[in-house]
């Protein structure tokens, strides 16, 4: 056992010395702290006769920093103590450049980082102890693990089994462009030509690359024919791509989670600036201040248009350009533990994206029917058809799928949201996927025309997650991403609104959460990498002060989620009634035109017969 | 010589108060501001106007994505 003596240079403060004995007692050291007013030749003295392997000293006050602390150091020079005993350094008075000028073995700056106090008494360097840290306290979760799905609510359940079999009936024997490009991805995946460095045959890539053209509208079968880029994009060159890897060297110190002393929620952020080298950094600096998971986000032109582009490919729009090497690039920047998500919840190339998502190691895949078949997305009938393929690709590559309940966005009211959401979830089921409903903890247009948050913003939101429990016994994670609509350019409102809504999120026991960054509500630009850490900083802050408390519901909560539970099962009732789950999309039982919800446009009358 | 503005990521926020008696004189100063120090683009992210003077932040993008970013340079070639 090793001896490490403690001792507080400073009059009164004391708090760090305190804290650091318990932990290394802890820890198993032999800790010996001496009181506040301590002076450097009491420090000796005492290190003379315990000879510890290290000495830490600390001083809060800034009056005579480097004269009590120099005194300290050439005390222990003269008394021949530093052959056997290290001496550090901390405290608010202290920074790197005092503690290095006066001659200490080791400085402590800001928050306390226990393996880093432990590398120094050991004199190991701080690379191993974070490796071995890495290795033991972070595995990449699985969400869904220990749910079994079971549905409390019989009316519920039965509603649900009509309108999934409905679906299912609808979408046999149909295919799409989208259908048959995913199965030609596949294929060149099998055949190793699906990259533009593929190993395998060139003619196989040349005569499946011919099929998926004819698939494709003119402006990607330009790319493939002709080489022309989209207006705006540009191939990143293999030096900048090779660099990348340099700039983030393994052997960094840990990244702790966000959360303080419970196992869940796990946290999300998207990402999607447009450059897969951007977006690496950023993912990088998430990782590094505590996220578990991100978002792959694609332009909206990518969920217009029949084909997706290959290669390295950026440009200076929102969402970065889906291609195998674009996702696997990005991808192989991710730490061990970290969940990856690639979206294709709407739009032509749904299932092609899961193929590809698949292909470059996606952890979850996000697909909602109802959502993507709205508010400029893709039609109705066409979705439903690459839907049930995508989460058949789902099923088959055992990747669980989110479903986003953004629709709110546009107006529509919670039952009716949560009711397309449990349709999605009975019909993963049925496929035998794994999906996850994300509730949006939001401040909707629903909420301000009706006044239901005038009050408060907390029993809405509360009622919004805790009406799922008396439903089905599923994974919940809220997003997407939560307190939408309630943040401002003010990166301090925003990261605030963001924080309170992930730690009422937290308290209510979700599974994960999706933030925001303080950019949220700023959209003359792309969001910049402080915004992202200002709203991280703000989440850790508030579920450290928040600890393990549980939310309860009030009476006004309970009665919310009542009218909810009510409603979705109202709601259900008459998609079920109407018999054709498209129609009842069109026609607004999900969402209508008065709640503030159009049916998708895109791709209408391309369904065909297989 | 490496300059430190190479090194900045994507944007540079500058957020300050300033002295003012009107929201439109806050605009005006704060476009003079980041005219003055010499920040490409300025824009102004959030401006909160109230009786003795304004809280603003105003950014400008150094490295927008798609660029070629100078912090990807090594040393020698900045």
């Amino acid at each position: 056992m090793k001896t490490v003596l403690l001792a507080p240079l400073d009059p009164v403060h004391d708090n760090a010395v305190k804290l650091l004995k318990r932990k290394l007692s802890e820890a198993g050291y032999d800790a010996h702290a001496m009181p506040p007013g301590t002076t450097p030749e009491e420090v000796i003295q005492r290190a003379l006769t315990l000879k510890p392997a290290a000495i830490l000293v600390s001083r809060t006050l800034g009056y005579k920093v480097a004269e009590i602390l120099s005194q300290l150091v050439d005390l222990a020079d003269a008394a021949g103590l530093r052959d056997a005993t290290r001496i550090g350094v901390g405290g608010m008075a202290i920074t790197r450049e005092i503690g290095a000028e006066l001659g200490f073995d080791g400085c402590f700056v800001g928050e306390l980082k226990m393996n880093a106090v432990i590398d120094f008494i050991e004199g190991r360097s701080a690379s191993q102890t974070a490796r071995a840290f890495d290795e033991i306290t972070r595995e990449k979760p699985d969400i869904t693990a220990g749910y079994t799905y079971r549905f409390f609510d019989p009316k519920i359940e039965s509603y649900l089994n009509q309108i999934t079999d409905q679906i299912l009936s609808a979408a046999a024997g149909k295919t799409t462009d989208g259908i048959e490009r995913a199965k030609i991805r596949s294929e060149m995946l099998e055949m190793d030509v699906a990259t533009r460095d593929h190993r395998g045959s060139p003619e196989t890539r040349g005569k499946l690359l011919a099929r998926y053209i004819t698939l494709c509208d003119s402006e990607i079968q330009a790319f493939y024919k002709d080489g022309r880029l989209p207006a705006g994009v540009r191939w990143l060159d293999r030096a900048e791509i090779d660099r990348v890897g340099e700039l983030f060297p393994s052997g960094h110190e840990p990244f702790t989670p966000l959360r303080h002393n419970r196992p869940k929620p796990y946290f999300f952020s998207q990402y999607g600036t447009g450059c897969p080298i951007m977006d690496v950094y950023h993912i990088k600096v998430a990782e590094a201040w505590g996220i578990d998971g991100v978002f792959h986000f694609d332009p909206s032109w990518n969920a217009q248009r029949e084909g997706l582009l290959e290669g390295y490919l950026t440009h200076e729009h929102d969402g970065t350009i889906l291609t195998l090497e674009n996702l696997s690039f990005i991808r192989s920047f991710l730490e061990p533990y970290t969940l990856w998500n690639v979206r294709g919840h709407r739009g032509l190339n749904t299932p092609e994206t899961q193929v590809l998502g698949h292909a470059a190691g996606a952890d979850l895949f996000k697909i909602n029917i109802p959502y993507g078949s709205t508010a400029g997305g893709t039609d109705p009938q066409r979705l439903l058809v690459d839907g049930v393929y995508s989460l058949k690709l789902a099923a088959q590559y055992k990747i669980p799928f989110d479903i986003p309940g953004n629709d709110e966005l546009s107006g529509v009211p919670p039952y009716k949201t949560f009711a397309g959401l449990l349709i999605m979830m009975s019909l993963g089921l049925r496929l035998g996927a794994r999906p996850i409903p994300k509730p949006l903890l939001c401040y909707s247009p629903y909420m301000t025309i009706h006044g239901r948050m005038d009050d408060n913003m907390i029993d809405m939101n509360l009622a919004k997650l805790a009406v799922w429990r008396d439903i089905v016994d599923t994974p919940i994670w809220p997003g997407e991403p939560v307190g939408f609509m309630t943040h401002t350019p003010d990166r301090v409102q925003s990261a605030l609104q963001t924080s309170l809504h992930a730690s009422l999120a937290a308290a209510a026991g979700v599974d994960a959460v999706t933030i925001a960054s303080s950019d949220e509500a700023y959209s003359k630009g792309p969001i910049s990498v402080q915004a992202r850490v200002d709203t991280l900083r703000a989440v850790r802050d508030q579920l450290r002060f928040q600890g393990s408390l549980q939310a309860s519901l009030s009476p006004a909560a309970e009665s919310i989620k009542a009218e909810i539970h009510e409603k979705i099962t109202a709601t259900l009732a008459a998609v079920a009634a109407r018999g054709d789950f498209a129609a009842s999309i069109y026609e607004g039982l999900l969402g209508s035109q008065d709640d503030g919800l159009y049916p998708g446009r895109v791709g209408a009358g391309t369904v065909r017969g297989e | 010589m490496m300059k430190a503005m190479d090194r900045v990521v994507d944007a540079v926020d500058i957020e300050t108060f300033l002295y003012c008696t009107s929201e439109d004189e806050a605009k005006e100063l704060a476009e003079q501001l980041a005219l003055e120090l010499g920040l490409p683009h300025g824009d102004i992210v959030f401006l909160e106007f109230k009786a003795w003077g304004a809280r603003v932040r105003i950014r400008s993008y150094i490295h927008h994505p798609g660029d070629h970013y100078r912090w990807m340079e090594k040393e020698h070639e900045a």
